[in-house]
């Protein structure tokens, strides 16, 4: 099941970040950054990296975006997780996030969506499964459990190299995504209190019990993907309301599932984000 | 009078002081002898107390320490030995410090009166001197006048004494001229001859005989001394000690702050030859509706005073009155002054606390004038208060507003104290009653006339109530300015750009809207419902809650998993934001964009029975305005 929405979270995990001091410096001698590209943008820069994943075994890249504040400030990170088929191109080149990401003094990490290049039978066979689809779950079986960990590697790998090699504040961080990105953060929020094995977003909120979350979400009224009822936000609804967990839900009429949509409400979402990561 | 009573007790004083310091007005030091009786007999002690606040016990005697200790200096290192409290030495110091301040006072007026005492003589003194150097003239003047009349007399009387001898020396004369002939004739020896000749002679003699000589003195010899006239120098003998009537007295124009609201302060001065033993003040208020050739004027008063100035009580506020004086001496009665026209100053005015409003950068006070006569202005006061509830000392004042409302910019976080004077001619009224203003918030009340009769409104003022009863159509009389369909009302929000932010609690049952609308929004229609209010609307269905944000009648399509109960509104009119926030989760419900062209004001409404709570001056938290 997809769940088809953008999503934004925050307090991702506190007690990850408690031994991030000692771990970063463990990290720094091993953990080699590539630079790929670096482009001024919005008073700051846009750069990709290329690393060496521990977690997935293989070749990695991320974009990184650093606001004009980070040159002399420590600042919060948001984490984007994209959508099915992206790689880390299509958010940092599509979705216009820089200008208020300069604004409010965030850095915004977004990373490729799967492993590639693992040479995995099958692997490059469909579009929604496979590359550019590793869903931010840890795989359990063969051959798939060797390197998709996606979700191992934004919620352990990522955050610790990040920190390590950029200023940012490893305190203040927030993850949001689009579609299967979406789905994604919203898993990252609430599997990181409670222990549970479902990956379903919508099973996990009903279980959920931790930190306070902020959930705003933002759904095109004519987006494919719901009117095939592949997206179910009713049921996420439902149970957040059942739950108590806060979620603002937008029904925007006449937008799609495309990066036109993105582009319409990214502002607002960055300003979600740094609401309580500026707090 | 004080100033009598206390010319009255220092005049024993100056006697004493006037013989040991030579008349001397440099020295303002007042000696007292104070005797402490002993155990071992009597010393003199003698406290001299200066005016440079030092204090000296000079004993003139060195017997043994006297044990009064709270009277005595000496005792002080003993009182430490024995462990008296201190305190008690510094209730001693105190009450020597206080009787220091008391005696140096003492002696400022002293040398006042000296200083008084010795204008005063300089001024008899001249007096004096003048009336007898008068009288002197005068008295010589007689003098010579006298004199010369008496040579004039003198000199009279000498010329016709001398003009009789004349007369009788040719009587003598003529008599031997006749004796000789006589005796010739006799002699002559020629008989013819001598009867001749004695005929005529005889003739002559008898002639001569017949003239009587008068021997008596023709002028009298006492000299003719008329009584001198010495009524005019005895009435300037008795001008010296009786003085003349007074001259009118001039009435000073009103000084300022010199008035009350029910009583005047008036001064005057006389002419400074005059002599005089009382004033007569007199005053009534000059009507406005009655013309000035009236009979019925109102009656005037009447006081009786020593003194140049006086305090007329028990008048009305914020009221003219014309005052004129006389001045009485033993004499006589003086004419009476001009006119002079006083005012009262004004009652103080009544601040409206339920019109005021307040945000973090202003404060909008309204008040009634207090006074049924327009007043020249009012002066706003407001002082900051310090964190520990003291009053700041120094008090700001917006002065010359012309009406019953003034706009104070304040600065955020702080708490002011504020009040209003009314101010005409004769100064400013008292304060009004204080109010505290603190700028935290945005603080303001309910607008009840625009409240829909359905609503009822909590005693505080905050809290609205939609009952279930129908009220009956006579109930509906309703206030042009009150909502008629919707069950509403609006708030009274400060009128300043900037930002405002204000809470309502609501409970999960209660249909509510709320937002805000400009203030000519239509009465007859819901809120939300036009292009004049922007509201969120909860209804309640019997699944869910359902979130609207309304304006022109229409919303977004918004789902909120959480009911909040305790809504934060944010307004920033320089943003042209509205936004809605659940308080208890932090949470950012839906913000509306639009550029407020004039103010709005907070609008709330009932949609079923329940009730809402708006709470006021609250911090606007630092995530409503990122």
């Amino acid at each position: 099941m997809r769940s088809g929405c953008f999503f934004a979270l925050q307090r991702l995990s506190k007690c990850l970040n408690s031994r991030q001091t000692f771990v970063n410096s463990c990290y720094r001698s091993t953990m080699a950054l590539t630079q790929v590209s670096s482009n001024k943008c919005a008073g700051g820069f846009q750069k990709v990296f290329e690393h060496e994943s521990t977690e997935l075994k293989c070749k990695m890249k991320f974009a990184v975006y650093l606001p004009p504040k980070a040159e002399t400030d420590k600042c919060p990170v948001m984490y984007w997780l994209s959508g099915l088929t992206c790689t880390e191109q299509n958010f940092i080149t599509k979705a216009g996030s820089q200008l208020a990401a300069a604004e409010h003094g965030l850095i915004i990490v977004a990373p490729d969506t799967s492993p590639r290049g693992c040479n995995i039978e099958g692997e490059d066979e469909s579009w929604d499964f496979g590359t550019g689809a590793g869903f931010y779950v840890d795989a359990t079986q063969d051959p798939w459990k060797t390197n998709y960990r996606m979700y191992s590697y934004v919620t352990e790998e990522l955050p610790k190299l990040i920190n390590a090699n950029f200023p940012a504040d490893p305190d203040r961080m927030s993850v949001s995504g689009h579609s299967m990105g979406g789905h994604g953060a919203l898993v990252c929020a609430l599997k990181n209190p409670g222990k549970y094995k479902a990956y379903d977003a919508t099973a996990l909120a009903a279980s959920y019990a931790g930190p306070r979350l902020d959930v705003l979400i933002d759904q095109g009224r004519d987006d494919q993907f719901l009117s095939a009822s592949q997206l179910l936000p009713d049921n996420l609804i439902a149970v957040c309301s059942e739950k108590k967990i806060p979620v603002v839900f937008r029904l925007q009429p006449g937008y799609d599932h495309s990066y036109f949509f993105i582009y319409s409400f990214i502002n607002d979402h960055i300003k979600h984000h740094a609401k309580y990561l500026n707090a | 009078m004080e100033m009598d009573g206390i010319r009255r007790g220092s005049l024993d004083v100056i006697p004493e002081e006037a013989q040991e310091q030579d008349l001397s007005r440099e020295s303002t030091t007042v000696e007292t002898y104070n005797v402490v009786s002993d155990r071992g007999g009597r010393t003199f002690q003698r406290f001299s107390v200066e005016t440079d606040e030092s204090l000296h016990f000079d004993p003139c005697e060195t017997s043994s320490p006297s044990t009064t200790g709270a009277e005595d200096g000496n005792d002080d290192n003993d009182v430490f030995k024995n462990g008296k409290d201190e305190s008690e030495i510094n209730s001693i110091r105190n009450r020597f410090q206080g009787k220091v301040a008391e005696m140096e006072n003492f002696s400022g007026h002293l040398e006042e009166i000296f200083l008084t005492v010795e204008e005063n003589f300089g001024r008899q003194e001249q007096h004096l001197e003048q009336h007898y150097n008068d009288v002197l003239l005068t008295l010589s003047q007689r003098y010579d006048e006298r004199a010369a009349a008496l040579e004039e007399e003198k000199k009279g009387k000498l010329e016709s004494l001398y003009g009789q001898l004349l007369l009788c020396g040719q009587a003598l004369d003529t008599s031997k001229e006749l004796i000789e002939t006589a005796q010739e004739v006799y002699r002559s020896q020629d008989k013819r001859l001598f009867l001749k000749a004695v005929k005529a002679v005889v003739n002559r003699i008898e002639e001569f005989a017949k003239e009587e000589i008068d021997l008596t003195l023709s002028t009298n010899l006492e000299f003719n001394t008329s009584l001198a006239d010495l009524s005019d120098v005895k009435t300037m003998m008795d001008s010296i000690n009786a003085v003349p009537a007074p001259s009118a007295p001039v009435i000073n124009p009103q000084m300022p702050n010199s008035a009350t609201q029910t009583s005047l302060h008036v001064c005057w001065s006389l002419f400074s030859d005059d002599t005089v033993e009382y004033y007569e003040l007199y005053y009534r208020p000059v009507l406005e509706d009655t013309p000035a050739d009236s009979t019925c004027a109102p009656p005037e008063s009447k006081v009786k005073v020593k003194e140049t100035h006086c305090s007329v009580a028990d008048l009305l506020p914020n009221a003219q009155y014309e005052l004129w004086v006389t001045a009485t001496n033993t004499t006589g009665i003086s004419p009476a002054s001009e006119k002079a026209l006083y005012m009262t100053v004004p009652s103080p005015p009544v601040i409206k606390q339920r019109e005021c409003s307040s945000s973090p950068e202003a404060a909008l006070i309204r008040w009634e004038s207090g006074n049924t006569n327009p007043v020249d202005s009012y002066t706003v006061e407001f002082s900051q208060m310090g964190t520990d509830g003291t009053e700041c000392s120094i008090t700001e004042s917006i002065v010359a507003v012309p009406t019953c409302q003034c706009l104070i910019q304040l600065q955020p976080g702080r708490r002011y104290l504020i009040s209003v004077r009314a101010v005409n001619i004769g100064g400013p009224s008292d304060r009004s009653d204080v109010v505290t203003v603190s700028t935290t918030g945005t603080f303001f009340y309910l607008l009840e006339d625009t409240a829909h009769p359905c609503l009822s409104i909590s005693e505080d003022g905050f809290t609205i109530f939609y009952g279930d009863e129908e009220l009956p159509i006579s109930a509906m009389a309703l206030d042009d300015s009150a909502f008629t369909r919707c069950v509403g009302i609006l708030g009274n929000l400060i009128p300043v750009r900037g930002r405002h932010y204000w809470e309502v609690e609501v409970d999960g049952e209660t249909e509510f809207r709320l937002g805000v609308a400009y203030e000519d929004t239509e009465r007859s229609s819901y809120l939300g419902a036009n292009g004049s209010s922007w509201c969120m609307r909860h209804i309640l269905s019997p699944s869910r809650h359902k979130y609207e944000f309304l304006h022109n009648g229409r919303s977004p399509d918004l789902r909120i998993t959480v009911h909040p109960v305790r809504i934060g509104v944010a307004l920033d009119y320089e943003r042209g934001t509205l936004s809605f926030f659940n308080v208890s989760l932090e949470q950012h419900l839906h913000t509306f964009h639009c550029h407020f062209q004039n103010f709005v004001q907070p609008c709330f409404s009932l949609d079923n029975p329940g009730a809402l709570t708006v709470h006021n001056n609250i911090e606007a938290p630092e995530y409503t305005f990122i």
